[in-house]
């Protein structure tokens, strides 16, 4: 993130320090009039947007929002010296005169004309009259047009591609950006990486998974020049390339199970919504029509059932993020969806906060507190149909959208008889009855004596009731009249356009708590502002509407909500509007993310003000232009990085580069990576040759049904629910907040009430137990083992069949044959272990052939090591 | 005893790392390391009472809400609550202290209330993060892993920082992560929030394969390792896998001796509140972080909820009390019995306190503006009372304490300057109090 120049800015100012007493004399009119007018709008043009204490980013530790900071300067020494041109460091800097230390930098605009410059230096040599002060500074409004300049704000443009030195290096018009980038700091790539290592690397990061001896070989054949092409156009076109990408798409979408936080009850249909992100990577849906279906699919036109249903589904994105459904506020409830909703969704597309802007006007970025009301609408305009059953707890259960039954979406096929139905439906109704009964005593009750003193038998006759209804009521909701399950999804729909008459209102879900919807929230309307994000203080109604700087409306990008709909297919739309600044952009750099390590920009999430600025801004937008004049297609995108020079080099370290950009934010290699939870059991799985690719039905959540996330056994769902032992990839796991599986979660599995660009990477020592001791370990070093053991070999005599053997692991395990050095090792290690007393396997293993043990645990160790988990 | 079981795998296939890289000879991260001045505490026990618990029915002693209850309070429509407890003073240091605490009254004298804390917002998951790692805007180290960084550990042998069955929600591992702190310093879970302690253990410590075949096993592990490092040796990562593998293999033999309470006496299972069901899981918590403080663990959280008492206070409230009670009191004890009470920094509180004002008729909603927290031991005056809330506990007013100013506190009893722990990241030093935080000097014994 630090270049040199404010590294050395950093160590000179460090040194020198504070060295001129703040001058607090009153200024002259003619002194406040040169500072106005000639200064001031220069520093916050081109300075302050890095150098503000105010806005938070003070780069060098230098702040050029006050006088105090201008003089007391930043780590290196005073920026500005009065009456003292050559001790200020800011005039030789602007005056572009040391190569290391230029401001503005090149993406500001580079260099000041010379006529600033010198009024800066006339203004100097007059002493610098500065009436600022920082405490006023301090208080300083923040600045909405200010924030509005911000580059994401600007529409991405295509740069003419840049002349680099070295020609021959390029391959993509991407690396001559990056090589451009790295020439002008006289540094140089290092040499492109290996084969195999490539192979291994195209493989994980398209399909997650190694290859298998048979597309290792196939890729040995392959001697022609487009052998790389045709693996990605291979791996580009298997369904294993969903899978992958999909799970990317749902740690943004914050994908989970459950509602997590304070009661966490299950979300029985969440997956949906992940097979649908699947196959809308397998078929390379374009990514417009992709954020449009989730916002707005309900409401897009479609031309059969099959699409309609798909479209449903994609909604689920709005139901199934984290909800407090014991919140006992109704208004507060709905306020925190909406506000859940919009803080996933602009993260997620725009990369922006705006449910920041909840409680008061953004405190970077140009969002408004009335902006946000005036998305808010859009989203309290619309009913969120997450599907919970209604509990002890649950006040908040919820409506599914059904899909259309000539859709032929899949079901778990539960069946019951019209006879059972029946009697539910008989039950529920003598049990709603005896709720409302005691509600009737309770009210005529009231006032006699304290309200909370129910008797203790009415009070578990109550709660009993209520679990009973709840369950009743999301059991009659699954099937149809004649008891055959129905298909079921979380997702939106639009509230009436109008309040329904007094008996038709439409219930938040029903059971204990369910009842009515708050009048302001029980049809298509505004959402009022609240004061503080006060819901106890609603002010005015904001109409229904869109943030201007992320989604401009001036431009006409956001059209007018038609009276009567929520808002939300025109939100879809302006949010994938060609001239949108940033739903592009935050998406390209995403996949650039997922591919290289890190982003373009290092905030995968905020490219607000407070956000990291791209470090090749004009590689970003070109790519980003070009991904929307490709139709949005995300394999085109993945395929032109990966086929680019930049991301098939080595992960080879140069010491002198890495002094120059130990970051790697230049790519002057392939930064080095571990593999993703999934990736790493998805692999261990592979290797023991049990992995099961095809895709399960449903989820065992799903299966579980309307339970609380780690609630008393048979009411809930526990650790050892989710760690059941199934071999399908990792991404069909089950995923419940806060009860990820072990495998899952020793390997940094995302937070999933988060949207989430880029996993962290951690090495601790649960990892290493994990490794070393547990079950799921054993089993697949164990399975690894016997593979090897069974393995056929061509070569002849004993040792050499032994050597054969330890290659084919290292091949799997690494794809690159064992080193001497490292048969050598493997060597000294099995006769050691052969010289260890005897240990008889015991239990399950007690059937394996002899050896089994020293191979379970050489395959164990390769598991184990540092290169299975990373990415070279 | 513990700490002469170290030579194993883990100082072999040290040893065999640091020749390897000459350099790095004496770079073990976990290594103890001097501190900035003299330290009054060598490590800590946190009795972190996650959901809030009532300030005002417990440590915060306002008569005007026993003689306003039922009156009008300050949220509009809500009435003043009377305290749940009776108050009395205890101690030399007559600090008052209510009747849901009566074993824990009776340390008064080793208490330093903190009566005029502060946090941010009043929601758990921001307000917990804050407590633990100073923010919940920005991802930073935890206060444990800032210690861990700061002090190194006492044994190489168990995790420097451990935490005690930490909800997964809150901010989940955040609240024990190390950031961009090196990896090793993050904390080690033990059990799961909600779940008995006593069922808790660290996962996958059993080794699948007897002692010398794991060994063997691990010395091959680690010899790949060492060649991946060899052509990286700047990637971090590889050196992280290296260590967990150590610090793994040193765990596995002494954890479960640590964990093990059937060691400990009955009377001092007893003086914990063990056997009796209703303090049996905190006691079985504060016994096993003496066991582990005593062992050498630098930093022990124990997570206990929940305090979020929203409904049936009267209840709730003194279940949660009794639940802990006891085993806070036995711990103090037992600590300075032991002669450890003196260098062992005690804290108890939450993520914030209660209003003072009822919520529904019988509950008390977050508050964030005032409540209390409380240490003992470590270096801090007993029976001292800090700082104040207003005639009804509502709102800090005097010797207002933020979590920065605690933070900066602790690690000043740690020996620590919380303006020069410092780790340098993205382009500059960091510190675990950002730019704020001041010291408690009066506190100080």
């Amino acid at each position: 993130m630090t270049g040199p120049a404010t590294k050395w800015f950093l160590g000179l100012l460090a040194l020198v320090g504070f060295v001129f007493a703040t001058q607090s004399a009153e200024l002259t009119p003619a002194q406040r009039d040169f500072f106005e007018k000639k200064i001031r709008p220069v520093l916050v043009e081109k300075c302050l947007k890095c150098h503000s204490a105010e806005a938070g980013k003070t780069k060098g530790g230098l702040s050029l929002d006050s006088r105090e900071g201008a003089r007391k300067g930043g780590d290196t020494g005073p920026a500005i010296v009065p009456g003292d041109a050559r001790q200020s460091l800011l005039l030789s800097a602007i005056h572009y005169t040391k190569k290391d230390l230029q401001m503005p930098p090149e993406k500001e605009g580079g260099k000041l004309p010379d006529a600033v410059i010198k009024d800066f230096e006339q203004w100097i040599s007059m002493g610098a009259p500065d009436p600022r002060e920082a405490a006023v500074s301090a208080k300083k409004e923040w600045d909405y047009e200010k924030a509005k300049a911000h580059w994401a704000y600007q529409p991405p443009k295509k740069s003419a591609v840049p002349t680099v030195k070295d020609t021959a290096w390029p391959r993509a018009e991407m690396d001559h950006f990056l090589l451009a980038a790295l020439e002008a700091k006289n540094l140089k790539p290092v040499a492109d990486a290996g084969k195999m290592a490539l192979l291994r690397r195209v493989h994980f990061d398209l399909i997650g998974l190694p290859p298998t001896f048979a597309e290792i070989n196939a890729f040995l054949d392959d001697t022609s020049a487009e052998s790389v092409a045709h693996v990605v156009d291979r791996l580009l076109a298997s369904t294993q390339f969903g899978e992958r990408w999909g799970r990317h798409w749902l740690d943004v979408a914050r994908y989970a199970e459950s509602t997590g936080k304070d009661v966490n009850v299950a979300y029985p249909h969440a997956w949906r919504y992940r097979d649908y992100t699947i196959a809308a990577f397998n078929t390379d849906k374009p990514f417009d029509q992709f954020i449009r279906e989730q916002v707005a699919g309900d409401l897009l036109p479609a031309k059969d059932d099959r699409q309609r249903a798909e479209q449903l589904v994609a909604t689920g994105f709005l139901a199934l993020g984290p909800k407090s459904v014991g919140e006992q506020n109704p208004r507060q409830y709905l306020l925190d969806v909406a506000d859940e909703q919009i803080d996933a969704l602009s993260q997620a597309v725009l990369a922006t906060t705006i449910a920041c802007a909840r409680c008061h006007d953004h405190k970077f970025d140009p969002i408004t507190q009335r902006e946000y009301y005036a998305l808010a609408g859009i989203f309290t305009s619309t009913e969120t149909r997450h599907g919970t059953a209604a509990n002890v707890q649950n006040r908040h259960p919820g409506e599914l959208n059904e899909l259309p039954a000539a859709a032929g979406q899949p079901t778990l096929a539960r069946k019951v008889t019209t006879q059972e139905l029946a009697k539910m439906e008989m039950r529920l109704i003598e049990q709603r009855q005896a709720l409302r009964d005691m509600f009737t005593q309770n009210m005529q009750n009231r006032g006699k004596a304290d309200p909370a003193n129910d008797s203790q038998r009415q009070l578990f006759d109550r709660l009993r009731i209520i679990t009973e209804t709840g369950r009743l009521e999301a059991q009659l909701k699954l099937y149809d009249a004649t008891g055959v399950e129905k298909a079921l999804a979380m997702g939106a729909a639009e509230l009436p356009a109008r309040r329904e008459a007094f008996g038709n209102l439409r219930r938040v879900g029903q059971g204990r708590f369910g009842g009515l919807r708050p009048p302001e929230f029980s049809a298509i309307a505004d959402c009022a502002l609240y004061t503080r994000g006060d819901v106890g203080k609603p002010t005015e109604k904001v109409p229904r509407g869109f943030p201007a700087a992320v989604l401009p409306v001036a431009s006409g990008i956001a059209p007018a909500i038609p009276p009567g709909t929520s808002g939300r297919l025109q939100l879809a739309q302006s949010l994938t509007d060609a001239r949108n600044p940033l739903t592009a952009r935050v998406y390209v750099n995403r996949v650039w993310g997922w591919l290289f390590g890190r982003g373009l920009v290092d905030s995968p999430d905020n490219f607000g003000n407070s956000g990291a600025l791209p470090s090749n801004q004009a590689l970003l937008d070109t790519l980003s232009v070009r991904f929307m004049e490709n139709g949005w297609s995300t394999k085109k995108l993945i395929r032109e990085i990966v086929l680019s020079r930049a991301y098939q080099l080595s992960t080879a370290h140069d010491e002198k580069v890495h002094t120059a950009d130990p970051d790697n934010a230049l790519h002057w290699r392939m930064t080095p990576r571990r593999l993703d939870a999934e990736c790493i059991r998805d692999a261990m799985l592979a290797l023991s040759g049990e992995l099961d690719l095809k895709a399960p039905l449903a989820s065992a959540i799903a299966r579980v049904g309307d339970v609380n996330i780690g609630g008393p056994r048979f009411f809930g769902l526990g650790e050892a629910q989710v760690n059941t032992d199934v071999r399908h990839r990792s991404v069909y796991l089950p995923v419940a907040r806060d009860l990820t599986p072990d495998a899952l979660e020793a390997f940094d599995f995302p937070e999933s009430s988060l949207v989430t660009g880029l996993r962290e990477t951690t090495s601790v020592a649960s990892q290493a137990l994990f490794m070393m001791n547990s079950e799921f370990t054993r089993e697949r070093a164990a399975q690894f083992g016997l593979r090897l053991q069974r393995w056929q070999p061509q070569s002849e005599g004993a040792d050499a069949q032994w050597r054969e053997r330890i290659s084919v692991a290292y091949w799997l395990a690494f794809a690159r044959s064992p080193t001497d050095a490292e048969l050598l090792t493997a060597q000294t290690f099995f006769d050691k272990f052969a010289a260890l007393p005897a240990v008889r396997p015991a239990g399950r293993f007690a059937a394996a052939p002899a050896g089994a043990a020293v191979w379970t645990s050489f395959c164990r160790a390769l598991m184990a090591s540092a290169e299975f988990r990373h990415l070279n | 005893m513990l700490q002469q079981l170290s030579c194993g795998f883990g100082a072999l296939a040290f040893t065999a790392l640091t020749a390897h890289k000459a350099a790095a000879a004496e770079t073990n991260p976990l290594a103890p390391k001097p501190t900035h001045f003299a330290a009054r505490a060598k490590r800590v026990i946190f009795l972190c009472m996650r959901g809030g618990p009532s300030h005002v029915d417990t440590f915060d002693y306002k008569p005007r809400l026993v003689a306003d209850d039922g009156k009008p309070g300050r949220r509009p429509g809500s009435v003043w609550l009377a305290p749940k407890g009776k108050f009395a003073q205890h101690g030399k240091g007559g600090l008052w202290i209510s009747d849901l605490f009566p074993n824990v009254a009776k340390h008064a004298d080793a208490l330093c209330l903190l009566r005029s804390m502060h946090t941010e917002v009043p929601a758990h998951p921001q307000a917990f993060l804050r407590l633990h790692t100073g923010t919940a805007q920005f991802v930073r180290p935890s206060l444990g892993a800032w210690t861990l960084y700061g002090l190194g550990t006492a044994n190489e042998n168990l995790p420097g920082f451990v935490t005690l069955t930490p909800p997964s929600g809150f901010g989940g591992a955040q609240n024990y992560g190390s950031a961009f702190l090196p990896a090793i310093h993050q904390g080690t879970r033990v059990g799961a929030d909600n779940r008995p302690v006593a069922q808790a253990e660290v996962k996958n410590l059993k080794a699948p394969s007897a002692a010398e075949a794991q060994r063997l096993e691990l010395e091959l592990i680690q010899s790949f390792n060492r060649e991946a490092l060899r052509l990286d040796p700047r990637n971090a990562q590889i050196e992280g896998v290296i260590q967990s593998y150590e610090l793994a293999f040193r765990m596995q033999s002494q954890m479960p001796a640590v964990m093990d309470l059937t060691k400990e006496t009955a009377a001092t299972q007893q003086l914990y509140g063990i056997g009796d069901r209703a303090t049996e899981d905190f006691g079985r918590k504060c016994l096993l972080a003496r066991r582990m403080v005593e062992a050498g663990v630098r930093f022990v959280e124990i997570c206990h909820g929940n305090w979020d008492h929203h409904f049936n206070l009267s209840t709730t409230l003194r279940n949660s009390c009794t639940s802990v009670d006891k085993p806070i009191a036995g711990l103090l004890a037992d600590l300075a019995a032991r002669g450890m009470l003196k260098d062992t920094l005690v804290i108890w509180g939450g993520e914030f306190g209660r209003t003072p004002y009822a919520q529904g008729s019988d509950g008390r909603d977050h508050n964030h503006k005032g409540f209390t927290l409380w240490m003992a031991g470590g270096g801090v005056k007993g029976g001292h009372s800090h700082g104040a809330t207003d005639e009804f506990g509502h709102e800090a007013v005097q010797d207002k304490v933020s979590i920065h100013d605690l933070h900066a506190t602790i690690l000043h009893l740690l020996g620590l300057d919380h303006e020069r722990l410092t780790f340098p990241h993205a382009g500059r030093d960091f510190r675990l109090t950002d730019v704020h935080g001041e010291v408690l000097k009066t506190i100080l014994a």
